[in-house]
């Protein structure tokens, strides 16, 4: 679904490159999650994805992005706009209008779908991110999550093969960002839609994603299956260990040979292997 | 917000009207009231807006607008009153000394004038706690052709003006309980003293505009012929509407050129 080979991109006025050789193929329905520093160039990545670079910032291109068939470089932006749907990191300045019906309409208006069509498609986006009953509201009063639900669908409204969101969650509380995050997984499982999304909270991606790709200095520093990084105390290190107490606990434990199967990715899991792990000693 | 004039949701007859013959309303009016010279057609214009807000059930909202209106007129009146020499004197100022006139067409004139003032003055107002913003301006872009470009801008900075105010109090608040002083009356110090916080705003303003335009652009703008969401057609309580604020202009046109 997404192909990215040798891509290098420099920012025009920057000295070092912002991406340097950048491969990456992500396959369709895949739920793939991106962390690592600030700084390190995941907004980059995303924007290349999405096709805003090279179309509307200036920098030096190099290498090929294929998103859905199509060459961000050379693809109209109708095509990419209907290929990849893009959500960002503050929800204030993404939604332009004053309901919440008008800022989903704005993209099919964009494309010109007529009005018949708009009205299902509003709807029935809506319905996807769960919340058909804020249509007719004001777009100002609404909850953190409840503004990236509404900038999830309006993505999703132009039909998007894949959705990539840029740190949705970092405006939000913890109930927003869960809120954020159950949506995703409810579109990439029930709709098919590939999900890429960056995230600095490694709790969340843990449990959501399957796949997770970590980046540093405009390198892809590591990338393979959720446990198997979070396993690698390294890496856990580098990406700050305090954030993600399940992972911290587990480290601690195998150090001291309680255990070395299969890492845990959420509470209930660790919580399966602890009482596995205390069974004998109460019974004793 | 309280000092902007709002959309009040409703849904009285005068709600459910197209924006554009809502405009056609406030431009009728005008053109009404400053044809005739009698105050009592412009007193009966002043009170069918009267009614208007009363079915939109607006006239709470109304009334501090009413109110500002009133007591605008009753001073500018009471200045004017005293300059008009023509027709017979009806009461002095000052009974005892004979000062400060007041003829009978004075009276008349500046009544006249109020009722204009009151009678103009309130149909935007009425128009605007009738109406959506974003009606009015999408009824703008599909009936009067105004470019979507334009009306966006429109649409945009409507959005962020008051985000910005607030985010201006904010800033002007955390520095003073810093005690960084803003409290002066003379405005070019007021001035002088508020540049240091705007310029950390206004880059943040321009970062927020680059994120928005990004956010337009994976949105497809820009990427040629555009449909319409809103429905902006008229209907059959438009087109009747229309009819009649045109022969009660019609009206006023004929009466005066007869006078
Ligand atoms: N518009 C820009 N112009 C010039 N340099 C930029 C721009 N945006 C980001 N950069 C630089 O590119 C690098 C990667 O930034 P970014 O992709 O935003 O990282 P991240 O999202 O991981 O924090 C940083 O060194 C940053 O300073
Ligand atoms: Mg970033």
């Amino acid at each position: 679904m997404i192909e990215i080979h040798d891509l290098t991109f420099t920012y025009s006025g920057s000295g070092s490159p912002a991406l340097e050789n950048i491969n990456l193929r992500v396959a369709g329905g895949e739920f793939v999650g991106i962390s690592g520093p600030a700084g390190a160039g995941k907004t980059t990545l995303a924007l290349c994805i999405n096709g805003v670079i090279p179309h509307f910032m200036d920098g030096s291109f190099h290498g090929t992005v294929i998103v859905d068939g199509y060459d961000t470089a050379s693809a109209g932006c109708k095509e990419l706009a209907c290929s990849v749907g893009s959500v960002f990191q503050d929800p204030e300045s993404q939604i332009v209008f004053s309901t919440v019906e008008e800022e989903i309409a704005f993209g099919l208006e964009n494309l010109n779908i007529p009005r018949k069509e708009m009205v299902s498609r509003i709807d029935e986006s809506l319905k996807m991110v769960g919340i058909s009953h804020l249509k007719r509201c004001s777009t100002s009063h609404l909850s953190g999550g409840q503004k990236q639900r509404v900038a999830i669908a309006s993505a999703i409204a132009l039909k998007p093969k894949v959705l990539i969101l840029d740190e949705p969650t970092s405006e939000l509380d913890p109930q927003g960002s869960m809120e954020v995050f159950k949506t995703l997984e409810n579109l990439n499982s029930n709709h098919n839609i590939t999900v890429v999304v960056i995230e600095q909270k490694i709790q969340l991606l843990s449990e959501f994603c399957q796949r997770l790709v970590i980046m540093d200095k405009g390198k892809i520093m590591m990338d393979g299956p959720v446990k198997s990084i979070l396993s690698n105390r390294e890496v856990l290190n580098f990406l700050g260990i305090d954030s993600f107490p399940v992972a911290k606990l587990m480290h601690l434990i195998r150090d001291k040979g309680l255990y070395d199967g299969e890492f845990p990715v959420n509470i209930d899991e660790a919580f399966d292997i602890i009482s596995y792990i205390l069974k004998p000693k109460i019974l004793h | 917000m309280s000092a902007f004039v709002e959309y009040i949701p409703g849904n009285s007859i005068f709600h459910r009207l197209n924006p554009i013959t809502k405009i056609l309303w406030t431009f009728s009016v005008m053109i009404v009231c400053f044809l005739t010279e009698n105050p009592l057609a412009v007193l009966s214009v002043f009170i069918v807006n009267l009614v208007i807000a009363a079915t939109g059930n607006i006239i709470r909202q109304m009334y501090p607008i009413l109110r500002g209106l009133l007591v605008f007129c009753t001073i500018l009146s009471l200045c004017q009153v005293f300059f008009i020499k023509e027709g017979t004197v009806v009461l002095y100022a000052l009974p005892w000394f004979r000062l400060g006139p007041v003829t009978d067409r004075g009276i008349r004139l500046c009544v006249l004038i109020s009722l204009r003032m009151l009678s103009t003055a309130s149909t935007v107002p009425i128009l605007l706690m009738t109406t959506p913003m974003s009606d009015i301006i999408t009824a703008m872009t599909e009936k009067l052709r105004l470019p979507y470009k334009y009306s966006l801008m429109l649409t945009i900075a409507l959005k962020f003006i008051p985000s910005f105010i607030d985010e201006m109090n904010q800033v002007m608040q955390a520095q003073m309980s810093r005690g960084y002083n803003s409290d002066t009356k003379n405005p070019f110090r007021k001035f002088l003293i508020i540049i240091p916080l705007a310029i950390p705003l206004l880059i943040t303003s321009i970062q927020k505009s680059r994120l928005l335009a990004i956010s337009m652009e994976v949105r497809g703008f820009g990427s040629g012929k555009r449909s319409c969401y809103k429905d902006c057609s008229m209907g059959n309580a438009d087109y009747i509407a229309i009819i009649i604020m045109a022969s009660f202009v019609l009206a006023g046109i004929a009466a005066a050129l007869i006078t």
